[in-house]
């Protein structure tokens, strides 16, 4: 086992173990800083699996931008730490459990079967691998790119109607 | 891998790094003494060496001193975790930058050919961004976990700049990028190697402009310093803070405008090469390393002299001059830029 597959599996297990973290920490802001670190260590595989830009991208994007805004919003709200509150649904947490084991049994069953992990071409991807993205991004995959791209308008001018409405609703009285 | 090559890996990132950090107690001298002569009055001009006052350049000195030895305060109800480590993030993030960023050209050491880069990664500008990105964490934990109104005040203002002027700067590099074809930033240097008006800032000149009011504005300067601004929020996100862990955040921005004066200088005015003069070899190459340096200390000047100059802008006044002129006008340049590519001129 060398130093880099090393790396890569402590980074594997550091995203693990901090998007756990965000699952059970009770207070929102320690939440959200976890799944941050859990996005930094995925960015971490990203460039020991020859995919630079990827993690420049997920670390830009998801935690330079959108996270910071949840972060925004969370400190905004001013949400405080949960209280641990009388526990009504007692089979709730017994059927997560399942659920986790049951789905984890399935990705384990699915990767194991899949073995040697090659590209599309089933050739190891170039360094820096930001043209071939581009290309693959702007020719076989343009349509669902700029469909992606309509539905982030559609949902922005949702909640920009939704927020309006109910400006004018409280206006009216 | 011998031993030399080990410590050639170990100094190439290590050099410009330190470099940037020990710029800063000549940077916070520089910065009250250009106060002093803008404003009309003296500056620091008194701390000196043994008597010899040395235009007060023994001032840095004493203000490192005064961060060791205050009391470090840690209020009661902050969370104290987040609250020690907020300053440390911004710091890590300031000095990150200078890895990638190349500060000569390849020179001759020991038999091998060594270039003057921390690490010639292939994604270099984005690695900057997204260090830039990771510092606004910094500051809005340190705002959030010291639970004082004027601290969250300021880490809000803080979280909503840097993603407005972020768009704004990355759509501006694009152009840089699109006319070099690469996002490596030694290739971006060697393409505006050949003449004045291959510097990026000639056929790109409103690309320039947006990048670099935007590079003010993720460093947290005047004019755009609206997540300390003084005069309505005490001090900010750094209002609790006291001691070294206050030296840090002053310490980051100095070392955060010296990798944005650095970055500047190698996207749009050639980095460390300077046209028809191409010296080789290992004085050269530090002939080359001067040039650099002598390029960013310029844009240092102008981060002081905008400083002293220029008033604070009010909240709505950042928020339209970020989305409704310079992201326009990073677009535009954009535009203007593939064009240029595409019909050859570039």
């Amino acid at each position: 086992m060398n130093a880099a597959r090393l790396i890569f599996d402590l980074a594997g297990a550091v995203a693990f173990v901090f998007a756990a973290v965000m699952v059970v920490h009770r207070n929102p802001i320690k939440s959200l800083l976890a799944i941050v670190v859990s996005f930094f260590a995925l960015a971490a595989g990203f460039v020991l699996l020859s995919a630079p830009f990827l993690a420049a991208i997920q670390v830009i994007v998801y935690a330079g931008a959108i996270l910071v805004l949840f972060l925004f919003v969370t400190m905004l709200l001013n949400l405080q730490t949960e209280e641990e509150t009388a526990d009504r649904r007692p089979f709730q947490k017994l059927f997560a459990l399942v659920g986790i084991v049951a789905l984890a049994a399935i990705l384990l069953s699915d990767v194991r079967r899949s073995g040697e992990i090659t590209g599309t071409s089933g050739q190891p991807p170039a360094t820096g691998a930001v043209e071939p993205l581009a290309r693959a991004l702007f020719s076989q995959a343009a349509l669902p790119f700029e469909a992606v791209s309509v539905l982030l308008l559609a949902s922005l001018t949702g909640a920009y109607v939704l927020m309006r409405r109910e400006r004018s609703g409280s206006a009216a009285p | 891998m011998s031993a030399a090559d080990w410590v050639i890996v170990v100094l190439r990132p290590l050099v410009p790094v330190l470099g940037a950090a020990m710029a800063v107690p000549v940077l916070t001298w520089a910065e009250r003494r250009g106060a002093g002569l803008i404003q009309d009055r003296p500056g620091p001009n008194r701390v000196g060496f043994f008597g010899w006052r040395a235009f007060g350049l023994g001032q840095p000195l004493a203000d490192a001193l005064k961060f060791f030895f205050k009391e470090d305060i840690t209020p009661d109800n902050a969370d104290a975790f987040l609250y020690t480590l907020a300053p440390w993030i911004v710091m890590f993030s300031a000095l990150v930058g200078f890895a990638v960023i190349p500060y000569g050209p390849p020179i001759p050491i020991a038999g091998r050919i060594v270039p003057l880069v921390g690490a010639d990664v292939p994604i270099g500008a984005l690695f900057i961004f997204a260090m830039t990105g990771l510092s606004v964490y910094g500051i809005v934990l340190a705002g959030w976990s010291s639970n004082n109104k004027y601290s969250l005040m300021g880490g809000f203002r803080s979280a909503a700049q840097v993603i407005s002027y972020e768009l704004a700067m990355t759509t501006a590099a694009a152009g840089v990028f699109l006319s070099s074809s690469s996002l490596r930033l030694t290739r971006v240097v060697e393409a505006q190697h050949a003449s004045f008006l291959r510097w990026n800032v000639v056929p790109q000149f409103f690309g320039f402009v947006v990048f670099t009011i935007a590079a003010f504005a993720e460093t947290n300067r005047v004019p755009f310093d609206l997540a300390e601004a003084d005069a309505e929020l005490v001090g900010g996100y750094h209002t609790e803070y006291s001691a070294f862990k206050f030296g840090a955040f002053f310490m980051a921005e100095y070392i955060a405008m010296t990798v944005g004066s650095a970055f500047i200088v190698t996207m749009y005015f050639g980095g460390w090469s300077l046209p028809f003069f191409h010296p080789t070899g290992l004085f050269g190459g530090l002939v080359s390393v001067a040039v650099f340096a002598a390029k960013t200390a310029f844009f240092l000047l102008v981060f002081i002299w905008v400083r002293w100059t220029l008033p604070r802008f009010r909240y709505d006044q950042l928020m339209r001059l970020g989305w409704k002129v310079l992201l326009p006008l990073a677009f535009a340049n954009l535009l203007w830029t593939a064009l240029l590519v595409r019909s050859g001129v570039l």
